[in-house]
């Protein structure tokens, strides 16, 4: 078992990630993309803190998954409003702030 | 040998569970899958001598995340016409593959030239008990404000999601 195997696999959903939130438009892949890239970061901090036989790596991976917790609550607060407001998962759909006024 | 082959099988879960993530159509299948790799990757912490944070991931990913993710999708009761419509997701995948893939070689890299031996580990490694006592000595002050980051998420949760203050922009 070496460390490196687990940097790839880092690297792997890492990238996958990005690439979910590149390439998809649905609401709920972009969000689950978001929390894969933050669970790779936990993984590679698992990995360094294994390595270096100290436990500060995994204390802040504890402190990270709750900050996904609260990532997915409020992201998913956010994705009933969405779709209440245009019922639509469809994120090209939500362009206000991305438009200026009057050139439309 | 046994761990690698452990590895293996999880990291195929793992990375199998995140491709299908990306590639359903149906939010209720990407969804599953990525409990499947959310499953994966507290079997690699487990392998790791990290059982207090294997529980974590297991309680918090799988049990509250995850599932909540799940509760939403079903209670949205969305139509097929509500989903975008994305004839080029492959198309789009590819491209933006190609486009991260100077990104990942840059990041093995980068941590290929950290060490790569695992040593042995101490006695008690990653249980709870020793996982309590670095978090309370010598990280209390980020402890305690993850717990105003949760009370702030929570208020903001309620907040956005109230059933008073949307527009009937698209309900026609």
């Amino acid at each position: 078992m070496i460390a490196e195997n687990f940097y790839i696999l880092a690297i792997t959903l890492f990238s996958i990630g990005i690439v979910g939130v590149i390439s998809r438009r649905n609401l709920f892949v972009v969000y689950m993309s978001i929390e894969l890239m933050l669970s790779s970061v936990n993984l590679l901090l698992v990995t360094l803190s294994r390595l270096h036989n100290s436990l500060d790596g995994s204390v802040m991976a504890l402190l990270l998954i709750a900050v996904i917790a609260g990532e997915a609550s409020i992201f998913l607060a956010m994705i009933i409003q969405l779709y209440r407001s245009a019922r639509s998962l469809d994120s090209d759909k939500f362009v206000d702030l991305a438009q200026i006024k009057g050139i439309r | 040998m046994l761990e690698n082959n452990i590895f293996m099988v999880l990291s195929l879960f793992l990375v199998g569970g995140s491709v299908g993530m990306i590639l359903f159509k149906e939010t209720i299948f990407s969804s599953f899958s990525f409990l499947v790799a959310m499953l994966a990757l507290a079997g690699v912490f487990a392998l790791l001598n990290n059982s207090f944070i294997f529980l974590a991931q297991i309680m918090v990913s799988v049990g509250a995340v995850v599932v909540l993710g799940l509760m939403v999708i079903l209670t949205l009761n969305r139509q097929d016409k509500n989903l975008p419509d994305e004839s080029r997701k492959f198309m789009w995948i590819l491209i933006s593959a190609i486009l991260v893939i100077p990104f990942a070689l840059l990041l093995y890299k980068a941590l290929s030239s950290l060490n790569l031996q695992f040593e042995e580990v101490d006695e008690g490694y990653g249980t709870l008990k020793m996982v309590g006592e670095t978090l309370f000595s010598k990280w209390v002050l980020p402890f305690e404000a993850i717990s105003i980051l949760l009370l702030s998420a929570m208020v903001g949760a309620i907040t956005i999601a109230r059933k008073d203050n949307y527009s009937k922009k698209g309900d026609k």
